[in-house]
């Protein structure tokens, strides 16, 4: 592994302070430690934030949640709240990686986790996201587990969480703190579209932190599920994977939020969907219906095609299952 | 250790090599035998290391931008580095110039303690320098250069005096931290960022404490095998995909080959040698040899730690659970059922 350089934060203002060009925090280190090996990462010096008192998971006084930056995946997935409140937030985040990666992996850390395109990760390739300019591969090539939607000429590459889906369903907002400040940020604006500049994953300015995560309250009798489609059981990144949190009145659909993974550089939220399915009964057919006429701008690259009615199919059954998954 | 000292005491470009202060026992060469000739010295640490590759591609690039013979000499301040092989150029057996009893020769060099490679011209002058760590990328036209440009002797500064102390002086800032503010003054420093003072970490594994060194770069699972010397551990994949490397930190089953080893100071580590009490082998092992619940065998200490984590946890009620709870763990031998079944045993018996 390439060298660098290693220091310890005792403070938030410390970490932001010492963070600059070449410097990536490190906290569980399963995406940053494994790209450094690649050396499609290739930090001068890693600033640890493991020991910043950012561990907590509390209940705030509106209801939500309040999730510090360094708890882990398996801590956020086994709290009481989260599964009686959240079941989507917590299927998600068992349905991530492996129960030694979880461990490891923190809150903060999953949102940034980067693409798993394997032209990122090999630096013998050109890749737009690693080395601005140099070109995208996966466009004509190996594209199976790239995006369908909100793609660009510069970049076909997928955010690989399944924890950030089900957050934007949830619609949490992401706590940061930078030289300037502390701001909130919408999960919704928090990722962004690759455009002409997929090197940015995110809109987290170089010197700012995520310091916790709030997942607003949910309405009583809130249905919630998070439904995964993979090659292999377990283990294993989505293919295509939707989170849907659905609130009826009776049998009627008053409001849904449907979000879906692998198929976009971000959590994608098939608004289209969300609207056709309000104010319907809630019945297989108002799902196929509604999802049958969905992401009509969704567009294959070849090998990625059958991600388009996969997503729709997807949503139906999710959203099928979430009967069974009341809050 | 005074770093600064360290820097300026570093031998340069237009320095001459102390040919004549080192002794040497029948085993390990003079280094003043060698003078006459083109010498490419290699300092190195005498134990694995994460950089060596590296450092093992930088001197053959060296010696493959000398177009005349030269003679390569290593200097392991412990341990033993020689026979190394050099790809095209074959097989080549290094004499070694071994001063763990002297220590003396790094010291005269004002390498102590780091890596370095040195050219010296037949005059015993240093014709070419590259200390530090290896990972950063260097250009080695000055040293194709230097052959044809004559070397100015000390005092007398050039140009490229200046950049090699520059290249020198930045390698160390870079491998030695807390360098860079005292070279380099950040005002943006602040009081809350801890520079590790030392490349040591105290590492407490299995209820012994070990200091051991180590660069920001090594994981534990490297810390653990190559440096403590605890071989149970396995490295299969290096990528968090396979589980081998799987040990408990603070009491949780992690991939140790994706921790890095200067982040478990103040944990306390399990591995597999941790697990017995003496030759009585916990009741996992014991379950694994009764359930057949190994073939090669490799994956095992892996697979042994990540499931007594997982009955801990209690995620081991029923078959469905564990092909669950212990996918971060692959047998490719397929001892997979008999992996389950030990667990099973294990859990039921501990109801």
């Amino acid at each position: 592994m390439r060298d660098f350089r290693y220091a310890r934060a005792s403070s938030v203002a410390g970490a932001i302070v010492a963070k600059r060009d070449g410097v990536k925090f490190v906290a569980g280190g399963t995406n940053l430690v494994d790209l450094i090996k690649y050396g499609a990462e290739q930090p001068d010096e890693l600033i640890d934030i493991t020991h910043l008192p950012l561990k907590e998971i509390e209940e705030m006084s509106n209801g939500g949640l309040r999730v510090g930056t360094l708890v882990p995946n398996s801590d956020l997935a086994a709290h009481p709240i989260v599964a009686s409140r959240y079941p989507v937030l917590r299927q998600a985040l068992l349905s991530g990686a492996s129960p030694q990666l979880r461990n490891m992996a923190t809150t903060g850390g999953n949102l940034l986790q980067r693409t798993r395109c394997y032209y990122f990760m090999d630096p013998a390739f050109p890749c737009n996201k690693r080395n601005p300019g140099s070109g995208c591969p996966a466009i004509q090539g190996q594209n199976r587990i790239h995006a369908i939607l909100g793609t660009s000429d510069s970049c076909i590459a997928t955010h690989p969480s399944d924890m950030a889906v089900a957050l934007a369903a949830l619609e949490a907002i992401i706590h940061v703190q930078g030289a300037e400040g502390e701001r909130s940020i919408p999960i919704s604006d928090f990722h962004r579209l690759p455009g002409d500049t997929p090197q940015l994953d995110t809109t987290l300015r170089s010197d700012e932190l995520i310091t916790w995560i709030e997942i607003p309250s949910l309405p009583d009798g809130t249905r919630s599920h998070y439904l995964k489609v993979r090659d292999r059981a377990e283990y294993q990144f989505a293919l295509v994977s939707a989170a849907v949190v659905l609130r009826k009145d009776g049998g009627t659909i008053e409001s849904a939020r449907i979000a879906l993974g692998g198929v976009a550089h971000k959590p994608w939220r098939a608004t289209d969907v969300e609207e056709a399915l309000m104010g319907q009964p809630s019945s297989l057919e108002t799902y196929r219906n509604a999802t049958s006429m969905s992401l009509k701008q969704a567009k294959g690259y070849g090998q990625n095609d059958f991600k388009i009615e996969l997503a729709k199919r997807a949503m139906v059954r999710a959203l099928v299952e979430s009967e069974d998954h009341q809050a | 250790m005074s770093v600064i000292d360290d820097v300026s005491k570093t031998l340069k470009v237009g320095d001459p090599a102390p040919m004549v202060l080192f002794e040497a026992d029948e085993e390990h060469p003079l280094l003043a035998d060698f003078q006459g000739q083109t010498i490419v010295l290699v300092f190195h640490s005498g134990d694995w290391d994460p950089g060596r590759h590296h450092q093992v591609e930088l001197l053959n690039q060296v010696l493959s931008s000398l177009s005349h013979p030269v003679q390569a000499l290593s200097i392991a301040q412990s341990g033993f580095w020689c026979n190394l092989d050099l790809g095209e150029s074959g097989h080549l057996g290094f004499p070694l110039l071994h001063e763990s009893k002297y220590g003396e020769l790094s010291n005269l060099f004002g390498v102590e303690g780091r890596e370095a490679i040195y050219v010296l011209d037949p005059g015993g002058i240093v014709q070419w320098a590259h200390v530090g760590p290896i990972g950063a990328q260097s250009t080695l036209d000055d040293l194709v250069e230097s052959f044809t440009t004559p070397v100015r002797r000390k005092g007398d500064l050039s140009r490229r005096d200046f950049l090699v102390t520059a290249v020198a002086a930045s390698f160390a800032m870079s491998f030695l931290s807390g360098i860079a503010e005292a070279v380099a003054p950040r005002p943006t420093t602040s009081s809350h960022i801890e520079k590790l003072a030392s490349d040591t970490v105290r590492l407490d594994v299995n209820g012994k404490v070990h200091e051991v060194p180590v660069r920001p770069n090594v994981t534990l699972l490297d810390a653990l095998r190559e440096r403590i010397g605890l071989t149970g551990t396995k490295k299969g994949c290096d990528h968090g995909q396979c589980g081998a490397c799987t040990v408990h930190v603070d009491g949780r089953r992690v991939n140790s080959c994706l921790l890095l080893a200067v982040m478990q100071e103040g944990k306390k580590i399990t591995t597999i040698e941790g697990l017995s009490s003496g030759t009585r082998l916990h009741p996992v092992q014991e379950a694994f040899i009764k359930h057949d619940g190994f073939q090669c065998g490799y994956c095992t200490p892996g697979q042994i730690m990540s499931a007594v984590a997982c009955i801990q946890e209690g995620h081991a009620k029923s078959t469905e659970d564990i092909q669950a709870w212990m996918s971060g763990n692959i047998c490719r031998c397929g001892a997979t059922i008999g992996i389950r079944e030990a667990i099973l045993a294990v859990a039921g018996s501990q109801g």
